[in-house]
């Protein structure tokens, strides 16, 4: 029996419609014994890609299309101009929005001539989304040579026949037939349905029989949304989601027939279709033969006709290579760039020279010459646009990009290979990626557009996923449930796959309660309500989340990368205007563009970049003096004694609480240091066991030892331990021979664990022919094996270690102008609040807002000028305007522009702030130059805001004068003060909010964190304070460990949550604001020390019954919660000791109790094991007095 | 010290219960004011000297009588004047009658929050705290100027004597100003609009039915649609003249109904009220020439009789029928 082709298939890149993915349904395809599928999505091409390698990876072949919504034919036309000016004269709802308009007709396109077709194809859903609203192919764009037509149940002429107007139908086809003539077909679709509308018998059977009478060849197709039968209900939730409304279960719902049918159900189907249209029931097979024949004209070759495996420059004349080859200008470049350093004429400029003309070898060896220009061109416009610009990346090894002013670090200086970043023996697309200032990041695009022009620039999609938050959200609204239930059970979930919500429901400490709930619900639906089947408040909503999982919902704008391509590109390439700045965007994502062969530039925002901008230039605006970071002098004595204190809140990459503890035992002095600080922070190198030994070495506790001299020079930097990718490189490189090229690709074979045996013989074998003994290669080999490909690109972290020594030079240097420009930017992994308290310890003092003195964003102010002769003069951190909740930017330039402000009216009228925004900064004390108190100038305010309303603009309702005067009004208390602080600036800028509750922490005992600094190891303390950051970081035992910062005001606590406290304090860490904590002391260096809590209470609960109930309250609140009811044991566990990067030692085996997280722990392509749910947002809510007051990331992600 | 605020426990839906329960009231004082659905204000300055007992022990004879009565408990709050008196309620328990002590009123309201007053609406208490006036204590305290600027002359003032005590307000005898309800859930999110038209159909109906069976007619008609994040939308409407007519009602409920365009809202409920009511014969009736109208009255009025022997489910819309 022949196989059967669907030609109308949609995957789950059809957002909220399609319900599997192209990889499920490739695979189903093979199973049910079909030889080709066809994958037409609505409104996109973005599955292709990954539709096109799982075909080839189960063997069928793929067909390429898309589902659009098309317009009628301009005068005549009926249908959607009807509709339209009907629901133009429909009254705007009062509440709920308005129904998704679907109203247009729906028509499927199949690429059929190779390249032809799928130039067609891109043109055409590229000319959809031109228009405003929901995608639209107009008729005049709708034309084509190389593409099938298929006329469904959705289409125009399908909706004339379902309407039972065969004459209709005629006459709505004829522009059809005009246009594609013979690629035209009519599409029967059955789902079972009855009636005579779309997936009805009838309605299959008079499209077969218009079809016959027009002259137009019939195909049959099933409409598929999903692979296997029974994912109807999704499908459904789906809809609901499209649309925005409940599942109607009275209503039309998915018939549950749309799925891969094989084709023995086909073939039945067709046979139905063709009897009930009057034909004999052997017509069937003409019917299918038609459909078959049109698969077979189907011809598009991923391979040549997609373009994928190719590569595509921009042509050499707009990157500056005039007539010349691209190689020729790229030499010449290079070689300019080499005199403009002076490196010719320093002592080894032979070094520089070979190894310019090496990697220009390689360059020229894959023809990649463009694309080094290219990004040279784009880095130059970015400089002259004044905007801060650095390489980063394995890029940053090259001396090409050096000389090409790319790269800022000297590669041969820091000992970076080329061949980390592009070999010979590599045949991928290398990868260059720059930092730009996030503020500015938008502009940069702009010039990258304005350079090229849109027929070559393209941002890249970015699909955005169901996740078990959206999930959640979406099934509860689609199956009615009450909207603050969903919001709950929502919020409570840590950001999670939607799959793993019922396995995470069973585990996750923090669940345990709604996992209560659902049981409970459930029990009680199986008894109560017997006729509804699953029962219960949740019902199916658990299945149904799992059943969205990963399924695309939406596209956004990747938030870095940019295509770079030929003119070439719209036609291999769909592109869509981004919904807010209307970029060209591609639609395929990021993977998918580099399987096409399309050149992608990431220009990633670097708020670090951003701020240390706006501190260079307050530093200017203020004093005048102009500061070139790229020009700070190396190894500041002062830079690294702060690094040294580990206080380096704010300083990239190294201010997370990890990184603090690392700095503090690590005591960086030099650049080196830094790089290999920031290499050994990441997941690889702790789990390979190279901190401790490393700071042991460095601090002469361990000899340093090489298993054989020759691997001296490469490992004498790092004290013997391998930390970097390119000591691997030289290792096997010294070791066998083999050059750097096919070392770094011996690199790359050891994470998997396959190649690995196969790289040990060879390995043996060549370093044995090159004289090595046994046990230096035993030796060697077992480090090479350890280190994997854990360890971190030099070339990245020397990328990473410039602004991380720039920003921290700023903190050392200019403290106020590097917090003005933290804080106007955002940076980091902190609230905005902690980095006050950070300045405030730093004794920067902190200006309140004021109308007559800030800015639109944060400014250095001077405060005393000392009478000593040099320097020595204090700045102040003047607060911004933009911080005030709910400013919008022309507001707050507004107010700057005017100022001074000579009184309160002169600033109502001049500044003309909305009249929240008014009272807010009244609130705050930004008004009280003008006198009264707070409250009596809200009241003025209002009286202004009235009498402008009123029309009484001229009558003055303020008698004249400077002064406010008073209403009688009370004043706002300090605890009011400080609400308002926190509820308008998200900041507590007057005083740390922690020295309200001073008495009652003094009450129990709390130790501050200044004062824990002298604590004893293994001392049970209690610390308190505001909850700072959350992280659960993927950790070397595989065990989940809450890390959580605490600021009391002296300073910041870092505490670690085990596996064995979770039960008890999870889900409090993760919901409360203010924490108490009960901790033992750990403390591993002078610098280093963290609290492992055992208990954890919400203190703002604790404040609130101390307040009303007295101690004895607090006290019963205590026992009944009973935070620490398991072991206490000063010192912990073994599992407690081990804190994540402070030990490598492998986790004991067999020794802990049987965990049923152990087989569930999730084993990275890197080898290297991870808890299930670690590395995941947690859950957690704000309080209510504030907006985002404290920041949870994710862990560094290896 | 003579106004007495009752409020009967009437289970919801028994509102038809209250002219009796103000009857027994009205044993003590005729000046009685219904707050409908279940409570009244009673002036008892004449009946303390009459029964020579005060208005707390005078409380406790109406709470026994109107158990022993009708099996209705009652709470009772007494204060020298209408104001205070609905405030004391809110403090009193059965059995327990809260009572303001004249010369004692500022004490008493003191320390309450001032959306506690009666006559301050959430906006104005809203504007009251954003000035930190959140006490009465303090609104007493802020100068009566300030105060009018913050919620006008008239308010102002007004607010000034009562959170310093003074209850100008009286007990207005009205015995009838009362209101019907009829409420429609629905068991899921609902986006049809028939079946939203059905439910306004059937309960537009069912007030009608009610309204004629108390001989009364309705000047107001209000419609509530609550949505299932618990929101509520608001309408309503005069009617061209009091009718228990239900297609008029009907008319009424679909048009307010219109007007709200609902497309995707999700509607967990539909109430229609009834407001102004008076008795039926007091109802003037715009005559007209078309018999059709008198036809449909007179078709109803049947009904209205056929439902009253064979049951409320005898007679009804076709589209109803379903």
């Amino acid at each position: 029996m022949p196989g059967f082709t669907h030609l109308h298939t949609v995957s789950g890149f059809s957002a909220r419609y399609g319900a599997s993915h192209p990889e499920r349904l490739a695979e189903r395809a093979v199973e049910r014994g079909m030889d080709a599928l066809a994958l037409t999505d609505r409104d996109t091409l973005a599955g292709t890609v990954r539709f096109a390698k799982a075909c080839a990876k189960a063997g069928v072949r793929p067909l390429f299309g898309a589902e659009l919504a098309v317009a009628a034919p301009a005068p005549g036309g009926a249908g959607r101009t009807e509709t339209s000016v009907r629901r133009d004269r429909r009254r705007a709802p009062v509440r709920g929005g308005a129904f998704v308009d679907e109203s247009a007709p729906r028509v499927t396109f199949l690429a059929r001539d190779g390249a032809r077709g799928w130039a067609d194809l891109c043109r055409l859903v590229s000319a959809a989304h031109t228009a405003e609203g929901t995608p639209l192919l107009s008729w005049p764009d709708n034309h084509a040579d190389g593409l099938t037509v298929l006329l469904g149940p959705g289409s125009d002429v399908g909706r004339a026949l379902a309407a039972g107007r065969p004459d209709r139908a005629a006459r709505l086809l004829a522009p059809w037939r005009e246009v594609y003539g013979g690629a035209l077909r009519l599409e029967a679709v059955w789902h079972g349905r009855t009636g005579t509308g779309p997936g009805s018998l009838r309605l299959a059977s008079r499209t077969v029989g218009f079809a016959a009478e027009q002259g137009v060849r019939p195909v049959l197709t099933n409409a598929v949304r999903y692979a296997d039968p029974g994912q109807g209900r999704v499908a459904d939730v789906l809809d609901a989601a499209r649309r925005l409304v409940p599942i109607d279960a009275t209503g039309e719902l998915d018939s549950g027939e749309a799925w891969l049918k094989d084709a023995g159900a086909m073939r039945d189907a067709a046979e139905r279709i063709v009897e009930s249209a009057g034909f004999r029931r052997d017509t069937a097979h003409r019917l299918l033969e038609q459909t078959r024949a049109t698969a077979a004209e189907c011809l598009v070759d991923p391979e040549d006709d997609l373009g994928m495996g190719a590569v595509h420059f921009p042509e050499p004349h707009l990157v500056g290579a005039g007539r010349r080859t691209a190689q020729r200008a790229l030499a010449s470049r290079a070689a300019a760039g080499m005199v403009r350093r002076g490196y010719d004429r320093r002592p080894g400029h032979r070094e520089y020279w070979e190894r310019m003309h090496h990697e220009l070898d390689i360059i020229a060896h894959h023809g990649f010459a463009s694309y080094f220009l290219t990004v040279a061109q784009v880095v130059d416009d970015v400089r002259h646009m004044g905007v801060r610009v650095a390489a980063r990346g394995s890029g940053a090894g090259s001396l090409v990009n050096h000389l090409l002013g790319i790269a800022h670090a000297d590669p041969v200086e820091h000992g970076l290979l080329m061949e980390r970043f592009l070999s010979k023996e590599r045949v991928v697309l290398p990868d260059i990626d720059i930092d730009v200032e996030s503020a500015r990041r938008l502009e940069v695009y702009r010039a990258i557009i304005g350079r090229f022009g849109t027929e070559r620039v393209a941002t890249v999609a970015m699909p955005e996923t169901y996740r078990v938050r959206h999930a959640i959200r979406d099934v509860g609204a689609a199956l009615s449930m009450d909207p603050a239930e969903i919001d709950r059970v929502a919020k409570s979930f840590p950001h999670i796959r939607a799959r793993d919500a019922r396995a995470a429901l069973e585990e996750l400490p923090e669940l345990k309660e709604l996992a209560e709930e659902t049981r409970r619900e459930e029990r009680e639906g199986r008894k109560g309500r017997k006729g509804q089947e699953g029962g219960g408040r949740y019902g199916r909503l658990w299945e149904l989340v799992e059943g969205l999982d990963a399924l695309p919902r939406g596209v956004a704008m990747h938030p870095c990368g940019v295509l770079l391509s030929d003119a070439s590109l719209l036609s291999r390439t769909p592109v869509v205007p981004t919904s807010g700045e209307g970029f060209p965007m591609a639609q395929f994502d990021k993977d998918d563009v580099e399987d096409l062969g399309l050149l992608k530039l990431d220009v990633l925002g670097v708020r670090m970049q951003s701020a240390m901008a706006h501190a260079v230039t307050e530093v200017e605006r203020a004093t005048g003096e102009r500061i070139d970071l790229d020009a700070v002098p190396e190894g500041d004595p002062a830079t690294y004694r702060m690094i040294r204190s580990a206080e380096t809140l704010g300083c990239f990459q190294i201010e997370s609480p990890g990184q603090r503890d690392l700095v503090g035992r690590l005591q960086p002095s030099t650049f080196h240091d830094l790089v290999v600080d920031i290499s050994l922070f990441r997941p690889g190198p702790v789990a390979a066991d190279m901190v401790r030994p490393f700071i042991e070495a460095r601090h002469g506790r361990a000899p340093v030892r090489h298993p054989h001299e020759d691997l001296a020079e490469p490992l004498e930097s790092t004290y013997g331990v391998v930390v970097f990718h390119e000591q691997i490189i030289d290792i096997v490189d010294i070791m066998t021979g083999c050059g750097r090229g096919e070392a770094d690709r011996v690199r790359r074979g050891l994470s998997d664990p396959e190649s690995q045996g196969r790289i040990k013989v060879w390995f043996a074998q060549h370093a044995a022919a090159r004289g090595y003994d046994a046990e230096t290669i035993q030796r060697t080999w077992e480090i090479v094996e350890a280190f994997g490909s854990y360890g971190f690109c030099k070339a990245h972290a020397v990328a990473f270690a410039v602004p991380t020594y720039q920003s921290a030079w700023l903190k050392a240097h200019h403290p106020a102008a590097f917090y003005a420009g933290l804080l106007t930017h955002d940076p980091g992994m902190y609230p905005k609040r902690l980095l006050l308290a950070d300045a405030r310890r730093r004794g920067v003092p902190i200006l309140p807002l004021d109308v007559n003195g800030s800015g639109v964003a944060h400014r250095i102010e001077l405060v005393s000028e000392s009478r000593k002769p040099r320097g020595a003069r204090t700045w102040g951190l003047r607060l911004a305007l933009l911080d005030v909740h709910g400013i919008s930017e022309a507001e707050a330039e507004r107010i700057a522009e005017g100022q001074p402000y000579a009184s309160l009216l002169d600033f109502w009228e001049r500044a003309r702030p909305s009249r929240p925004l008014a009272g807010r900064l009244a609130q705050v004390g930004a008004l009280d130059a003008f006198g009264a108190n707070r409250r009596d100038l809200q009241l003025h305010l209002t009286e202004l805001h009235r009498g402008a309303r009123g029309g009484r603009g001229d009558q003055l309702p303020l008698a004249g004068g400077r002064r406010t005067a008073s209403a009688g009004l009370p004043d706002l208390t300090s605890a009011e003060r400080l609400s308002a602080e926190l509820g308008v600036l998200s900041m507590d800028a007057s005083r740390n909010l922690m020295d309200d509750h001073r008495t009652f922490l003094r009450e129990l005992g709390v130790v501050s964190a200044k004062r824990l600094r002298e604590a004893r190891h293994g001392e049970t303390v209690l610390v308190a304070g505001a909850k700072a950051a959350t992280q659960t970081p993927p950790i070397r035992s595989g065990r989940r460990v809450i890390f959580s910062t605490l600021d009391d005001g002296s300073g910041l606590v870092d505490l670690a949550f085990f596996d064995d406290s979770h039960d008890a304090c999870a889900h409090t860490v993760f919901h409360s604001w203010l924490l108490l904590v009960r901790g033992v002391v750990q403390r591993r260096g002078p610098r280093s020390l963290s609290v492992v809590g055992s208990a954890a209470w919400n203190l703002a609960d604790l404040l609130e019954v101390r307040r009303e109930e007295g101690l004895e309250g607090v006290a019963a609140r205590l026992a009944a919660a009973g935070g620490g009811q398991e072991g206490d044991d000063p010192g912990g566990g073994p599992a407690r000791r081990r804190l994540a990067g402070s030990d490598g030692r492998p986790a004991p085996a067999g020794s802990a109790a049987r965990d049923p997280m152990e087989q569930r722990t999730i084993r990275m392509s890197t080898g290297y094991e991870m808890h299930p749910w670690a590395d995941l947002r947690p859950a957690g809510e704000g309080p209510a007095a504030g907006r985002k007051l404290w920041h949870q990331s994710p862990g560094s992600a290896g | 010290m003579t106004i007495l605020c009752v409020r009967f426990q009437l289970p919801p839906m028994y509102e038809a219960a209250l002219p009796e329960l103000l009857g027994l009231i009205e044993e003590f004082t005729p000046v009685v004011e219904a707050l409908p659905p279940d409570g009244a204000l009673a002036d008892l300055r004449g009946a303390e000297r009459y029964f020579g007992r005060d208005a707390v022990e005078l409380a406790s004879v109406i709470r026994v009588r109107a158990l022993a009565l009708h099996g209705v408990d009652c709470v009772i709050g007494a204060g020298p004047g209408p104001m205070l008196a609905r405030m004391a309620l809110r403090d009193a328990r059965p059995g327990l009658t809260r009572a303001v002590p004249g010369g004692g009123e500022r004490e008493f309201l003191a320390g309450r929050p001032v959306a506690a007053l009666p006559g301050v609406g959430t906006a104005t208490a809203r504007t009251l705290c954003e000035y930190g006036l959140d006490t009465l204590g303090r609104v007493a305290a802020a100068p009566l100027p300030t105060l009018q600027r913050l919620v006008g002359a008239k308010t102002g003032r007004e607010l000034h004597e009562r959170a310093n005590g003074v209850d100008r307000g009286r007990v207005v005898p009205n015995g009838v100003s009362r209101s019907l309800a009829a409420d429609r859930p629905f068991d899921r999110d609902e986006l049809d609009p028939d079946r939203h038209r059905r439910a306004l159909l059937s309960a537009a109906g069912e007030l009608g039915a009610r309204l004629r069976a108390v001989d009364k007619v309705c000047r107001t008609l209000t419609l509530t649609v609550r949505y299932a994040d618990r929101s509520a939308t608001t309408r309503s409407r005069t009617l061209p003249e009091p009718t228990a007519h239900s297609a008029a009602l009907t008319r009424a409920a679909y048009d307010m109904y219109e007007a709200l365009g609902l497309q995707r809202a999700r509607v967990r409920s539909l109430a229609l009220r009834a407001e102004g009511l008076t008795p039926a014969e007091q109802a003037s009736h715009q005559l007209t020439f078309d018999p059709v109208d008198e036809k449909v009255r007179r078709i109803e009025e049947v009904a209205d009789r056929v439902r009253a022997k064979f049951g409320p489910r005898a007679v009804m819309p076709g589209s109803l029928a379903a």
